[in-house]
């Protein structure tokens, strides 16, 4: 007798053998035990395993109900509030306020992007005009960016979006309309005396010199850049040498390797430099704000004076408070300062005996290689509160976020990707920063708040990468908060032991920060296909 | 489904194409969990079905459009559910038993009916899912096609990339290296697959 394979046994049981074939395996059945065992055990064998299949075992997550992952005691809840409003309390006190405070003194507050953009036609038209590769660029990234992150949620107005962006971009992209701005490049670029440029001014090439009127703002790009004439705008000046002998009526932003400034500007100064020199004829109307390798002031600052600075020599006038850190200070007899003095120094400020200070200066001196010198026992305790702080938060990621945690950690997991994210996070940022807080373009506030969105993300960096470390040293956590509390834990001590080596710290913790931060922005990313998959548009 | 539940369905996925968002919201609480616990069946890790169902789901929703109606709309679920899958485990270079020839043409035992039959009383769903866990991506798709998405052999083919004549032997092969798994010998071929 001829026996049906298991082939065709299945086939049959499945529906899928031919009928005449079915036909033939019947017959035989009726007569063959052997196959019509097999053909039992086979059909128990797909029984088995539709159950197996289809038995309902685990439970559905709640992050794909819509829920926010499982519940959460109250006390964390109230443990975690209490956490962030300390947090809050301690940084706006200690560091934003005072900061602010100083900002605003010193003129530089009540900026603000919506501001800026809605009611300062010429900021807006020099921006505009400016048509710069890089905020173009910059520009880019962030609108597909938010598309990115929008455009499930949108996704019926994705088109009409495109189009306004594409409009926008293109718009930037044309040529500007006559009247909008001045453009000028050469060998050497000269406004001579006499005339006047009825609008903003764009100049790039290696020598400058303006010696008549520009009704609007000048940027400039250059070697050397000579401004006797007038400005009524502001002055934003990239260049080595920068002399500033006329009068400004707006600001002046300079990123140069020498400044001069000897004529008057009418608001503020901000200068990143190698170094800054106020001639006894140079006055500013509102204060300075600079960062420069020395700085000699012999003219008069209206407002405040704020400086890291290596070496300050105060000759002349300051009508707010002063705040420096830096190296030196020497003041001479002709010094006058208005408002309270503080300097951050290696060294004792040289004060000349007949400077006139509305208060005593007061010293800080700030010692060299301050770590080292700190006790044993004073950094292990540092290291243990960083420690603890830093498990805190992990305990409160996995408690609050159960969800945000687990997809965090899995992408922590491929390693190149997040260092990947996570060092153009940190440039692209940083890049955003230094615009928003030194150009002024978004205003101080925002630059502010956008360091402030940063900060935790940096912070946690080291819970995601530490959670790694566990796992990988202890094995996969179960689906259980304490486990995970445990791989974090022991991943932390080794980190912060790590982070105590000399240069080798230093390494561990800039991977730990490009690392994490990549993992966390890709959290954040996959988090979000939950609502864009779940929720309504 | 039965036949109220499917006009049902259609009358939401017709609001949902139309831009209802409430409409698409029920279709999601109905759905999402039977597209979790088969990406559950087809992936790997609780992690990666729970990835693979939001973005099914981001899939399903931009091909809402593209739903035939006369279809029922859970099977065409599946359809796009198994094709991501697939997709994934493909990408991540778990097929490797795909391209293997001569595993296609090693001859299969034939099996003694009657200790098969014991070999299925003995074990438990529990047991079964284990061993499910433990089979080449291939098999473990072909299985879950078939007895959790109750696919055809066609659509089962159109998935998986293969001849439809060759998707009787790509189960019946899973369902051996399943039961050597079961008796503790582990998966024929696996090493030499694995090792490719």
């Amino acid at each position: 007798m001829n026996h049906f394979d298991e082939m065709a046994c299945m086939l049959y049981l499945e529906g899928q053998l031919d009928p005449a074939r079915a036909r033939e395996l019947v017959a035989h059945t009726g007569e063959c035990a052997a196959c019509r065992t097999l053909l039992h055990a086979l059909e128990s064998e797909s029984h088995l395993l539709s159950t197996a299949l289809t038995e309902e075992n685990e439970s559905i997550p709640a992050r794909l109900l819509g829920a926010r992952g499982w519940s959460v005691p109250a006390w964390v809840w109230t443990l975690a509030f209490g956490v962030f409003a300390a947090g809050a309390y301690w940084l706006w006190t200690n560091g934003i306020s005072p900061w602010l405070d100083q900002l605003t003194n010193a003129g530089f507050g009540g900026t603000d992007l919506a501001s800026m953009i809605l009611f300062s036609g010429a900021f807006w038209e020099g921006w505009g005009d400016m048509a710069d590769l890089i905020q173009i660029a910059a520009l880019i990234v962030v609108v597909v960016g938010a598309l990115l992150l929008i455009r499930r949620r949108l996704v019926r107005r994705v088109s009409a979006i495109a189009v306004v962006v594409a409009a926008l971009l293109f718009a930037l992209a044309l040529p500007q309309p006559a009247g909008a701005a001045d453009v000028r490049r050469g060998r050497s670029v000269y406004v001579p005396a006499g005339e006047t440029v009825h609008n903003d001014l764009i100049v790039a090439g290696p020598s400058v010199r303006i010696d008549g009127t520009v009704e609007g703002d000048l940027i400039v790009f250059t070697r050397d850049l000579t401004v006797t004439g007038h400005v009524t705008g502001d002055v934003i000046a990239f260049s080595v040498q920068a002399l500033i002998d006329g009068s400004v009526d707006g600001n002046v932003r300079v990123f140069t390797q020498n400044t001069t400034l000897e004529g008057s500007v009418g608001k503020n100064v901000s200068a990143i430099t190698n170094s800054f020199d106020l001639t006894p004829k140079g006055s500013v109307g509102g204060g300075l704000i600079a960062l420069a390798a020395s700085a000699d002031l012999d003219g008069k600052i209206q407002r405040d004076l704020l400086g890291i600075i290596g070496r300050t020599d105060l000759d002349g006038l300051i009508g707010g408070q002063v705040w420096i850190r830096g190296g030196t200070l020497a003041v001479a007899s002709t010094a006058q300062v208005s408002g309270p003095a503080v300097f951050h120094g290696r060294e004792q400020p040289v004060i000349a005996s007949g400077a006139k200070l509305a208060s005593p200066i007061q010293v800080e001196i700030t010692q060299e290689n301050r770590r080292s010198r700190r006790s044993t026992a004073a950094l292990m305790i540092h290291e243990i509160f960083s420690y603890g702080a830093a498990l805190l938060a992990g305990i409160l990621l996995v408690m609050v976020f159960p969800g945000f945690y687990r997809a965090t950690l899995r992408e922590t997991r491929a390693i190149g990707l997040p260092i990947g994210v996570g060092a153009l996070a940190l440039l692209t940022g940083a890049f955003l920063i230094i615009l928003g807080i030194l150009l002024l373009f978004v205003g101080v506030g925002a630059g502010i708040a956008g360091v402030l969105g940063y900060a935790p993300v940096l912070y946690v960096a080291q819970v995601f990468v530490g959670a790694w470390l566990g796992t990988k040293i202890l094995g996969e956590s179960s689906n259980n908060a304490n486990t995970a509390i445990g791989r974090i834990a022991l991943g932390l001590v080794i980190l912060h032991v790590a982070g105590l080596i000399p240069v080798l710290g230093g390494l561990t913790w800039l991977a730990v920060l490009l690392w994490g931060t990549g993992a966390v922005l890709l959290g954040f990313y996959r988090m979000s296909r939950v609502e864009i998959a779940a929720l309504p548009a | 489904m039965n036949p109220a539940e499917q006009s049902g369905a259609l009358e939401r996925i017709a609001q949902a194409r139309a831009g209802n968002a409430e409409a698409w919201g029920e279709l999601y609480r109905q759905y999402a969990p039977a597209i979790f616990r088969f990406c559950r069946r087809a992936m790997p890790t609780r992690e990666d079905a729970e990835d693979a169902t939001m973005d099914i789901f981001i899939k399903v929703r931009q091909k809402l459009s593209q739903y035939d109606s006369s279809r029922p709309f859970g099977a065409w679920l599946y359809t796009v559910a198994a094709n991501h899958c697939w997709d994934l485990l493909r990408r991540r270079k778990l097929r490797q038993d795909l391209e293997t020839g001569e595993v296609e043409n090693m001859p299969l035992e034939h099996p003694d009916p009657d200790a098969l039959e014991q070999l299925i009383e003995q074990h438990s769903n529990q047991e079964v899912r284990r061993a499910l866990d433990r089979l080449p991506a291939r098999s473990r798709m072909a299985l879950v096609l078939r007895y959790f998405a109750e696919m055809s052999y066609d659509d089962i083919a159109q998935t998986l990339g293969v001849r439809r004549t060759f998707v009787g032997v790509v189960l019946l092969r899973a369902r051996h290296q399943l039961r050597d798994i079961l008796q503790g010998s582990g998966p024929r071929n696996l090493v030499e697959e694995g090792s490719r």
